[in-house]
């Protein structure tokens, strides 16, 4: 260790990290609006999130899978994907140029979809994060769930409840 | 981020605040039990959720927790003469029994019942383990008594120790649970701590840097898995209870003692960083408690005769800009509770986390903070009891362990996540 008794200076820690101090961070934004791409990956993951995509967003896109795919037979531009209000969205438009990946799941026979999602996610050195929807707290199917989508996000999040959607969104400023 | 309407929601905690109202819900550490060591010792100044009080032992044992200040004319206690089954005040006799009760108005005739018009606020102090805790809420709707196993082992088993910590207490509990800090802050001491070298789980630390997280609810509280490869296709986990409201658990390595914290308000501004090692099947041996008492492992040294670390802000941590250098340590600050702690304080009193910018990798943090949030509400609004009051919340551990790659952790070491008296940790 060095120097034990370091005079305490008006720029040190004492001074720098208290109250007064505190008011003076600068005014200004430390980030720029990210693109999130959250994907609901069934019928259930669509509800829950369908509630939410009102909400002011900062350039957020809610796009919903509704049926399973084989991901060996299908491109990205063949995944049927929907926007909110019922439109078609192409996969490899919505994943250029986005930031985070939000897989949203309630059951383990999406595996396919989320295969081809994450895909594209990685093909762009995107992250992943997995949602999983356990709102019956039912462990033996959310863990079937967790290993449809483990192989494919850096992180997971088995939920209890759907509130924590729109917590997590606001979290990370989607 | 958060808004700042939920930021202040969670971070303050006086008595007329829903946080503070939440943590008047559980028994929470109040002192060491070795602060008050004997029958008329010393009585000692504890703030606690932003209330002044004072704590002593009467010459019965009995243990009081009471409002610091005289009901006359407002003399602090401290200063008063612990005798005779009470806290008599020096100024002018008054004198206080371990419930606030005042026993005696020496200026009045006994008959004139004065005495018994005057009542100090005064909590529940009770010992479990190394630690006297009280409860500051409803004395109609007390919870059970403390069931944490670090408290209940037997005391050759079990070490606690507290430190002040300058910042509000909702920053420093989520360093305990970010668990992904821990490959950059803390990388340097895995090798050289004697409370955590050698554990075959340390290699896969060291191997692979990018762990990815599994945060899964509990009732109590949450579980956050950190998994990195390990042979042959398998994953090492590394398992954090966190308790509501602030009580996470380290996962173990090898044989150590295992060890977590808890974070209570002293008021907003300041909280109690407690730091606790035991070992569930075995005592601690003599090297391993003085490990502890030299600040090692999560514990710290202090400034003599306080509790307040002797790497402080005034001596801005004693910052070692040859060791960041080296790469002894990551941050030039020694010591895991102080490189934390540094960091934490760093970031002012009380965060303003309207300018944060979180990642997926924080989403144990993210979890954290909705469900203090859904918990806050529903004790407000609808008076629903939070999670972690009961016993069964409090029986957790922490694991380390190697699982097969499609094993989900939260169900299969569901036995291993829970303290069983007499059974060994699950860890690696
Ligand atoms: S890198 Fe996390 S606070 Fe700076
Ligand atoms: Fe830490």
């Amino acid at each position: 260790m060095s120097e034990s008794s370091h005079p305490t200076l008006l720029s040190s820690c004492a001074l720098a990290a208290t109250a007064k101090e505190a008011q003076f961070r600068v005014p200004y934004p430390n980030s720029r609006v990210r693109a999130s791409r959250i994907f609901a990956l069934d019928q259930r993951a669509a509800d829950a999130m369908m509630t939410i995509t009102e909400q002011p967003w900062q350039g957020a896109h809610f796009l919903t899978v509704r049926v399973n795919v084989d991901p060996d037979k299908t491109a990205a531009s063949d995944l049927p994907l929907e926007k909110p209000d019922g439109s078609p969205a192409d996969l490899a438009e919505e994943i250029e140029g986005a930031n985070v990946v939000v897989l949203i799941s309630s059951s383990d026979n999406n595996a396919g979809a989320a295969e081809v999602i994450a895909r594209e996610a990685f093909m762009r050195n995107i992250m992943s994060a997995g949602l999983v929807l356990n709102e019956d707290g039912d462990a033996m199917k959310s863990s079937a769930v967790v290993n449809t989508l483990r192989p494919f996000t850096s992180v997971l999040v088995i939920a209890t409840d759907q509130d924590f959607i729109p917590a997590m969104l606001t979290a990370l400023r989607a | 981020m958060l808004r700042k309407e939920v930021n202040d929601l969670l971070t303050q905690t006086g008595a007329d605040n829903p946080m503070g109202k939440m943590f008047r819900q559980y028994w929470i550490p109040a002192l060491l039990a070795r602060e008050l060591p004997e029958d008329d010792c010393e009585p000692v100044r504890v703030k606690l959720l932003g209330e002044r009080l004072i704590a002593f032992r009467d010459s019965k044992g009995r243990y009081g927790l009471i409002d610091e200040f005289c009901a006359h004319r407002g003399v602090s206690l401290w200063f008063g003469r612990n005798e005779e089954g009470g806290l008599r005040c020096p100024y002018h006799g008054w004198k206080y029994d371990v419930e606030g009760n005042c026993t005696e108005v020496p200026s009045e005739p006994e008959e004139s019942g004065f005495c018994e018009k005057i009542k100090l606020t005064a909590y529940p102090l009770i010992k479990v383990g190394d630690v006297l805790w009280t409860h500051m809420g409803d004395k109609d709707n007390r919870p059970p008594e403390p069931a944490w196993e670090f408290a209940t082992v037997p005391p050759e088993q079990t070490f606690t120790s507290k430190r002040w910590q300058e910042c509000n207490w909702l920053q420093a509990m989520e360093g305990g649970i970010d668990s992904s800090h821990v490959s950059f802050l803390h990388s340097g001491g895995l090798k050289s701590d004697p409370l955590f070298k050698g554990a075959k789980g340390n290699e896969y630390n060291h191997a692979d840097k990018k762990p990815i997280f599994e945060v899964t609810e509990a009732e109590g509280g949450l579980y956050i898995g950190a998994r990195r490869k390990a042979e042959e296709g398998r994953f090492y986990w590394r398992i954090t209870p966190w308790v509501m409201p602030s009580f996470t658990m380290v996962p173990p390595r090898g044989d150590h003692p295992m060890h977590g914290h808890f974070w209570i308000p002293i008021d907003d501004e300041n909280c109690w960083a407690w730091s606790f090692d035991f070992h569930p099947v075995r005592a601690l041996t003599d090297e391993e408690r003085q490990a502890m008492k030299d600040g090692h492992g999560v514990h710290n040294e202090y400034v003599p005769g306080t509790f307040r670390p002797l790497q402080n802000k005034d001596n801005d941590y004693m910052m070692d800009r040859e060791a960041q250098k080296r790469g002894d340590t990551y941050s030039g600050i020694k010591g895991i509770a102080m490189q934390d702690a540094s960091l934490q304080e760093s970031m002012g009193p009380i965060v303003d986390r309207t300018k944060e910018n979180l990642v997926s990798t924080d989403n144990g943090i993210i979890m954290a903070r909705h469900r203090l949030r859904k918990a806050v509400i529903a004790l407000r609004d609808n008076g629903t009891m939070p999670p972690g009051r009961s016993n069964e919340h409090q029986k957790v551990r922490s694991v380390a362990v190697v699982l097969d790659a499609d094993q989900p952790y939260a169900e299969t070491c569901k036995e291993d996540l829970k303290s069983r008296p007499g059974t060994k940790q699950t860890s690696v």
